[in-house]
């Protein structure tokens, strides 16, 4: 899906959290989107998925050639059909086995009636997301890693064009996180996902958006991006940044952070 | 793997649900003081309807023969009526149960969480005591969808309606109501009026007549039938609102039309038989073991459950001490505090941590 952020601007309870973004992540990729706490990223993702509609500007989606439409404007059950949302804490106190939150992707499928007429196609997400050993476990049961995982299967149940994850990789092991972020890299679907681990950025986006207060500070290819400089600005911390021995991709080793109260305090 | 659960079909269910319910209804209506068996209500039913033939009856009035007079009265007038109102109540209060649980995201919540049944009480006392010149009923179902409206205003100011904020508001409304219904029995209430309103406030099928069953027969199919097609939406909560509205439901919409139509439901039941405790709460909670937590399985399961299990809880209530009668509030709560604690037990706690 060809995805489009034209000039967005939108207010939560009076501040401006999205101050004027204008971006094209490249369609079929990955783009990571990277920023401090409170830079907007959770609330960028909301307006991209038409959960909220943009008091300025437009979210435009368009897909086979067809012309882009403003996101809010797709029914609600198109919209389901086509972007799927990760969400950063997901839980539910409802016991469900693995296959039935699997199923609720298929929601905006389903007819009056309640069935289903893509057959298979929680078995199929299963699958592709290796979860299918899972299917009959309690969700309940499941680690962290095995959790996202079966996330990922009920995003794809929804067969979506889109997929946007918020920090899809908090409180999931090394090992979890790479292989979460390489198999939503790997899916040919463009994937719009935050992080706030900008290695893991480095590693597996194509592209990257650097929001600093609602605003649009960087966006591009990590190696073109993520300069000691921009990090400094935006996080504002001191860094080198290598190149991986193995991918040739960046790698941000950060120095002592840049003089917080506490470190004044103590070598003034 | 080991802990599959085993689920049977949603056709096998329901057969077996339906079966359990009408032979419930069949057997509970001959137990009593009087000696009736299944073949007289067959023919005192048949006699009312005019379904002439069965058990060789010419069409026509009722106990004109085969039945005797008293028996066809006793079955018609008294049983029957309560029998079906007991059914009726029984499947509204588990259904409105379930569905509030899943709009709340509260497994603790229960029909009467907005206020409901303390408003239809002080509506229902304000009759029984005062004698304010209203048919017990409407009094109640009034005093109930004004609880839910003072609920809703109260919850709505000053910020937008969250699920949080309605339970608390119908806390606090709730706690008004059963204090403005505390004053009126200290004011007023003398002898024999306590005892009515004590029954009232417990719950209680003992005053059904066909004009209950109407009542709570309608609300039942007309805000059941809604309720059961909304079934698959609610499975979208599950994972919570931002989590529903990405999968295609408008959130608010569903949530507050589904709020009111439970509220409907409920007041209606309340107004026929009072508050009934548990049915509501413990019957979602215990079908859910059998049909899992999708309520397109769980809803119509939980109804003809409630149906069954408060024909029971009734028949008891008005045979273990007779000729004295239980509140069937009381003889819920004595069965549906062990289920709840044994579903505690069970380690579906773990999800209500």
């Amino acid at each position: 899906m060809e995805l489009t952020i034209a000039g967005v601007r939108t207010r939560l309870g009076g501040r401006w959290v999205i101050d004027g973004i204008d971006a094209t992540p490249p369609t079929g990729h990955l783009t990571g989107l990277l920023g401090p706490n409170g830079a907007g990223k959770t609330t960028l993702l909301r307006l991209v998925a038409g959960l909220l509609v943009p008091e300025v500007g437009a979210v435009l989606v368009g897909s086979g050639g067809a012309s882009p439409v403003p996101v809010h404007t797709l029914g609600r059950r198109a919209r389901a059909r086509r972007i799927a949302l990760l969400e950063q804490e997901s839980a539910s106190t409802v016991p469900l086995t693995v296959r039935e939150v699997v199923a609720l992707g298929r929601i905006p499928y389903r007819t009056l009636w309640g069935a289903d007429p893509g057959d298979g196609a929680v078995d199929r997400a299963l699958a592709h997301a290796r979860a299918d050993h899972l299917a009959d476990r309690p969700w309940s049961d499941l680690s962290g890693g095995e959790r996202q995982r079966v996330h990922i299967a009920r995003a794809l149940a929804q067969e979506p064009e889109l997929l946007l994850l918020d920090e899809p990789t908090n409180h999931l092991d090394v090992s979890a996180q790479l292989s979460l972020l390489a198999f939503v890299r790997d899916l040919a679907v463009t994937a719009v996902a935050a992080l706030h681990d900008l290695n893991l950025a480095a590693a597996f986006c194509e592209h990257v958006l650097v929001l600093s207060d609602g605003r649009l500070a960087a966006a591009g290819h990590p190696r073109d991006v993520l300069s000691p400089d921009l990090i400094r600005r935006v996080y504002g911390v001191d860094c080198d940044v290598l190149t991986h021995p193995r991918t040739g991709r960046p790698v941000i080793a950060f120095a002592e952070p840049l003089a917080t109260p506490a470190r004044a305090g103590e070598t003034g | 793997m080991d802990r599959t659960p085993w689920r049977p079909s949603l056709t096998v269910l329901v057969a077996a649900g339906l079966a359990v319910l009408v032979a419930t209804m069949a057997v509970t209506v001959t137990v009593g003081p009087a000696d009736i068996d299944v073949a007289d209500v067959a023919r005192s039913i048949s006699g009312h309807l005019r379904i002439g033939g069965w058990f060789g009856q010419r069409a026509g009035g009722a106990g004109d023969d085969g039945v005797p007079r008293l028996v066809d009265a006793i079955v018609w007038e008294l049983r029957l009526p309560r029998v079906l109102t007991a059914a009726a109540v029984g499947a509204g209060l588990a259904l409105a149960g379930a569905v509030m649980q899943s709009l709340t995201r509260n497994s603790l919540a229960d029909p009467y969480l907005l206020g409901l049944s303390s408003g239809a009480s002080l509506g229902a006392v304000a009759v029984l005591v005062v004698g304010v010149g209203l048919l017990l009923p409407v009094a109640a179902f009034a005093g109930a969808l004004l609880a839910l409206v003072a609920t809703l205003s109260l919850a709505r100011t000053g910020g937008i309606l969250t699920p949080g904020r309605a339970v608390l508001a119908g806390l606090a409304i709730s706690q008004l109501c059963a204090a403005g219904t505390s004053f009126v029995i200290f004011w007023t209430a003398t002898g024999d009026s306590y005892r009515e309103i004590l029954s009232w406030l417990m719950g209680s099928l003992a005053g059904a007549t066909w004009s209950s069953v109407a009542i709570s027969g309608v609300a039942l199919l007309a805000v059941g039938a809604v309720l059961l097609a909304a079934a698959g939406r609610l499975d979208a909560f599950a994972f919570g609102d931002t989590s529903a509205a990405a999968l295609g439901i408008d959130v608010e919409r569903t949530r507050w039309t589904l709020l009111t139509l439970v509220a409907l439901l409920t007041g209606a039941m309340v107004a026929v038989s009072g508050a009934i405790g548990f049915v509501g709460l413990v019957l979602p909670h215990a079908v859910s073991v059998v049909t899992g937590p999708g309520h397109r399985r769980l809803l119509p399961v939980a109804a003809l459950c409630g149906a069954a299990f408060l024909v029971w809880a009734d028949t008891l209530a008005r045979t273990v001490f007779d000729p004295r009668e239980l509140p069937v509030g009381i003889i819920t709560a004595l069965i549906g505090v062990p289920v709840f604690a044994v579903l505690l037990r069970r380690g579906r706690g773990a999800a209500w941590s």
